[in-house]
């Protein structure tokens, strides 16, 4: 069982504020979600199985040559607020 | 507080940008400075559905780094995905390499100011794509990502460092292998070359490594100096304080010349790397590792014993002929005009640099050219000047950007070889000067020099100084 502290820590590394229920309840979640990784964990796997179908003489590489995206208006467009061209986004870092 | 009894132990990683024109995964130009997400596409703005393909050209500006710090370098490796939240980073990971990184074990030799030779040695080189820029303001965060995306290489050393200037020797050692093989432009203002240190200190003759302190960003070499130096004091007297060093991440306070706390060790992130599936592993190939290694640039340590050689120069000038990809390319410049390679040293190290330090300009921004200090080489090679004059002629040539023969014809500063000219002179000196005659006379030797200096000043220095000495003597003895 994950204990109240490391719920605490992990939900300041979120930058979550949890409420007194909150707490337990993620301590008995949380738990069960690292419970079933350790499950996981059992499986025998090479640290680079996960690429092991994919044949090295495969790998597209490309060459070096520098050619703008053509639709910049489309995926500018696609941000809620846009400031003198920068992505405004709302404050979500805080700093001292 | 007593330093001596204490030495730090320092690591440094450097990030590179390399050279490419388009991004480590995507088209988008990899190009500074242009308005505010203009070099963005889907890719580096990391939109739903959209997959990476590796630069070709990005590995090998990386391997070449390998192959230039004596690295081995892998056949297989791993692209991982780090994990962190932050607003210039759109996908919520960077992709960079982790447990497999191409390039391990390599060193770089580098040279102490007390002549000695250090080997530091360097853990790994992996590739990783850079992060965007972010701007807090009061209503919002302001995001940038022209630079996301952009090709790096991270170059971690070994704990190898004793003090500030082994970091600082060892960085300037790497900043000048990097550009030397165009594989970065070093270019530190705008962010392509940067610096993180650990920095911990302990007692001399221990082994145990200290608590360590990272010192992040600092963007010149005088810079990371001045915060290692100041970390080790600050570490030393905690400790002599019997204060616990606390293990969290500092930044350099250029204004204030100290190190700030920026954040602990429990806010520490936990990056949850795990293996990228959107990219197979990179492989390179022995084919394509040997045709990189044809196509090495010379590299500094080349430069310098080539120098030796061909110029008959000591392996200080040489070193210092090297130390960036500019001036030795200057010091080429004036050797292939001038034919003087002994000569073109002096003139560029003795009298060129020391005044370029002086006005804090790079060689680059020399207001006299390579041809320019060669022709004056020549000048006086040919007997047209006196090497005194060539030194007041360059002083003017430094501040005017003139060539040396228009100051020469403005100032008449022509060397005089003509022995009638000089006989004029030594004669009018000898007369003025009846006792230092008497006295030569009468067996004082010596004072041949008196009568040289003073028929020098009477030519205003132009005299050929073999001539002058030659007549002084035969006048004097007449």
């Amino acid at each position: 069982m994950l204990t109240r502290e490391e719920v605490l820590k992990i939900a300041k590394l979120a930058r979550l504020t949890l409420t007194e229920d909150e707490i337990v309840f993620y301590q008995k979640q949380l738990t069960r979600v690292l419970g079933h990784i350790e499950d996981l964990n059992q499986v025998q796997t090479s640290k680079e199985a996960f690429v092991q179908h994919v044949p090295s003489d495969a790998i597209p590489f490309r060459e070096d040559r520098a050619q703008p995206f053509p639709n910049h208006e489309g995926l500018m467009g696609n941000a809620p607020a846009v400031e003198n061209g920068c992505f405004l986004l709302p404050t979500i870092v805080e700093h001292s | 507080m007593s330093l001596e009894k204490y030495e730090a132990v320092i690591g440094l990683e450097v990030h590179a940008q390399l050279m490419t024109a388009s991004k480590m995964f995507c088209r988008c130009p990899n190009q500074y400075g242009a308005s505010p997400n203009t070099n963005v596409c889907p890719i580096c703005t990391g939109q739903p559905g959209s997959l990476p393909v590796i630069n070709k050209k990005a590995i090998e500006l990386g391997v070449r780094a390998a192959i230039a710090l004596q690295c081995e370098i892998h056949s297989e490796s791993v692209f991982a995905r780090k994990n962190y939240f932050y607003p210039d980073l759109p996908k919520g990971y960077q992709i960079s390499q982790y447990e497999r990184p191409y390039s391990t074990h390599g060193n770089i030799v580098v040279r102490l100011k007390n002549g000695d030779e250090k080997r530091i040695g360097i853990t790994r080189i992996h590739f990783e794509e850079d992060a965007g820029k972010s701007n807090h303001e009061s209503y919002g965060t302001l995001v940038n990502l022209n630079r996301a995306g952009v090709p790096l290489i991270e170059i971690v050393s070994e704990p190898d460092m004793r003090n500030a200037h082994e970091a600082g020797q060892y960085l300037r050692a790497l900043h000048s292998i990097l550009r030397y093989a165009d594989i970065c432009d070093g270019n530190m203002e705008e962010g392509n070359f940067r610096c993180d240190a650990n920095i911990s200190v302990r007692l001399r003759g221990t082994e145990k490594f200290g608590t360590k302190v990272e010192l992040k960003n600092i963007n010149s070499f005088k810079f990371v100096e001045k915060a290692i130096e100041y970390e080790i004091q600050r570490q030393v007297f905690a400790i002599e304080n019997g204060e616990k060093i606390i293990q969290q991440t500092r930044s350099w306070n250029s204004g204030k010349n100290v190190t700030e706390v920026m954040r602990e060790k429990e806010e520490a992130h936990d990056y949850r790397y795990f293996p990228e599936p959107d990219l197979p592993k990179l492989t390179i190939s022995v084919e394509w590792l040997g045709q990189i290694r044809n196509e090495m640039p010379e590299l500094p340590s080349q430069a310098s014993e080539r120098f030796k050689k061909a110029f008959e120069l000591s392996d200080y000038d040489a070193a210092v002929l090297t130390s960036s990809k500019e001036l030795a390319h200057y010091f080429e410049s004036v050797v292939s005009h001038s034919k003087n390679g002994k000569a073109s040293a002096n003139w560029v190290m003795n009298e060129l640099l020391g005044r370029l330090n002086a006005a804090s300009k790079e060689i680059e921004a020399s207001p006299v050219s390579a041809t320019q200090i060669a022709e004056l080489i020549k000048k006086i090679d040919s007997g047209e000047i006196s090497g005194k004059i060539a030194k007041t002629v360059f002083e003017e040539m430094f501040a005017t950007s003139k060539d040396a023969s228009v100051i020469i014809k403005d100032k008449g500063f022509v060397q005089i070889s003509d022995p009638a000219a000089l006989e004029n002179a030594v004669r009018k000196v000898i007369e003025n000067n009846p006792s230092q005659l008497a006295e030569y006379k009468a067996g004082k030797v010596k004072l041949l020099g008196f009568f040289v200096g003073q028929a020098m000043k009477e030519t205003q220095g132009q005299a050929n100084p073999a001539l002058l000495n030659e007549l002084v003597k035969k006048l004097l003895d007449t």
